[in-house]
């Protein structure tokens, strides 16, 4: 009964051009909902850091759990086929140091990739700055590939997922992924209580 | 009257977050289910400049990197995430024009100065991008996307990054935290919050 099935693009019921049309569309989309929610602001990205600022773990958060929650209640009644949908294969070390200095970047800067592309769209100056500095961090980095290439893929794991490593299937999985998401968001408005009180006191 | 209080008088409030969420995670859904792959922005940069090079130089094919962008196709550009980035640019814009929110200025504590916000803003975007080779994207396509199809490396990728942060944070207060009046400034970032 379920000839269609979702991602419509492996399943061959979109052209490459009708494809690209759609990424337009939804770039559109992801750059007016990075707006409406305050993620073009440097300042409100990196108050994440200072816990003067919860709206950047709490839209992440639930960002998170409503996109797995569609993939569970699709892939439940057979409309998706979720193992489809591209991931990235974990590099561990390549990824925690990546991490840290993306971190680090970040409390610099305020600002990631996409936020400032939506950030140069509202006239953000400093996210136009940053944007340069991440086209000479891409040409540093292709300089230095060939002596650091060894490490940039060394323990790759291929695609690992929640239930590769804890056991279970792709519902424990996401019943682990909402557990966690909630979490942090519990825990940073814990943190953000905290450095309030700690302000007055 | 500081800048943030001028915000509220005159522009659109921002969404709740968790309304934000809901939105940014269906949009998500949406595009894996299109297209198979999510949201991401970093590549797009990486691209830009692979193309950038070898248009001066065709010797830069021969690093291993830049030869990778070009095995599909003759150019680098002929990609997904870099036509969803120019999507997120005219979205960015879109709706900052109809908030009364487009404005020409940077984003900082009030006290901080130009030069330096534009120093850092710089220089944190050159190890961002270092870092996005190394993680194989950034906070959309490896943050979000694995964690929302619960992949591992996101998870670590994600951990690493706010303790990156964190740790350095001490060092960067004066450029986002207002040092004159922090009680103030945290009243008004809950009333346009929450």
């Amino acid at each position: 009964m379920n000839d269609l099935i979702l991602p419509l693009y492996k399943n061959g019921f979109l052209s490459s051009e009708a494809n690209f049309f759609f990424a337009l569309i939804m770039g559109i989309t992801f750059g007016f909902a990075l707006e409406r929610t305050g993620f073009t602001r440097s300042k409100h990205i990196a108050g994440t850091f200072y816990f003067t600022n919860m709206a950047v773990p709490k839209i992440m958060g639930t960002t998170v759990i409503t996109a797995a929650t569609w993939f569970v209640i699709f892939s439940w009644f057979g409309w998706i086929d979720i193992s489809q949908l591209f991931t990235p294969a974990t590099y561990i070390w390549p990824y925690v140091v990546g991490g840290l200095m993306f971190g680090a970047g970040m409390v610099m800067a305020g600002y990631c990739p996409g936020t400032a592309v939506a950030g140069v769209g509202t006239g953000k100056t400093d996210a136009l700055v940053f944007l340069l500095g991440v086209v000479v961090g891409m040409f540093v980095y292709f300089v230095i590939y060939p002596s650091i290439s060894h490490f940039a893929n060394s323990s790759n794991m291929g695609v690992l997922k929640l239930q590769d490593l804890f056991g279970g299937n792709e519902y424990t999985s996401y019943i682990l992924t909402v557990i966690l998401e909630t979490g942090i968001i519990l825990f940073m408005m814990l943190l953000h209580k905290l450095s309030k009180t700690g302000k007055t006191a | 009257m500081n800048d943030e209080e001028n915000e509220i008088v005159k522009c659109k409030k921002y969404w709740n977050p968790y309304v934000g969420g809901i939105v940014l995670g269906t949009l998500l859904f949406l595009t894996f289910a299109i297209a198979a792959q999510g949201f991401g922005a970093s590549g797009t940069f990486a691209r830009a400049t692979a193309q950038f090079l070898v248009d001066q130089d065709k010797s830069w094919l021969s690093n291993a990197y830049i030869a990778n962008y070009f095995k599909h196709s003759d150019s680098a550009l002929t990609n997904w995430t870099v036509i969803e980035t120019f999507g997120i640019l005219i979205g960015g814009f879109i709706s900052a024009v109809l908030a009364g929110r487009f404005v020409f200025s940077p984003d900082k504590a009030a006290s901080y100065s130009l030069t330096g916000r534009y120093f850092w803003a710089f220089t944190g975007g050159m190890v961002v991008a270092v870092a996005s080779r190394l993680a194989r994207g950034c906070t959309s396509g490896q943050g979000l996307d694995g964690m929302a199809t619960f992949s591992v490396g996101a998870w670590i990728f994600m951990f690493a990054t706010f303790a990156g942060a964190l740790l350095l944070s001490p060092l960067f207060k004066k450029q986002w935290v207002e040092q004159n009046q922090p009680r103030h400034e945290a009243t008004v970032e809950e009333a346009t919050h929450e």
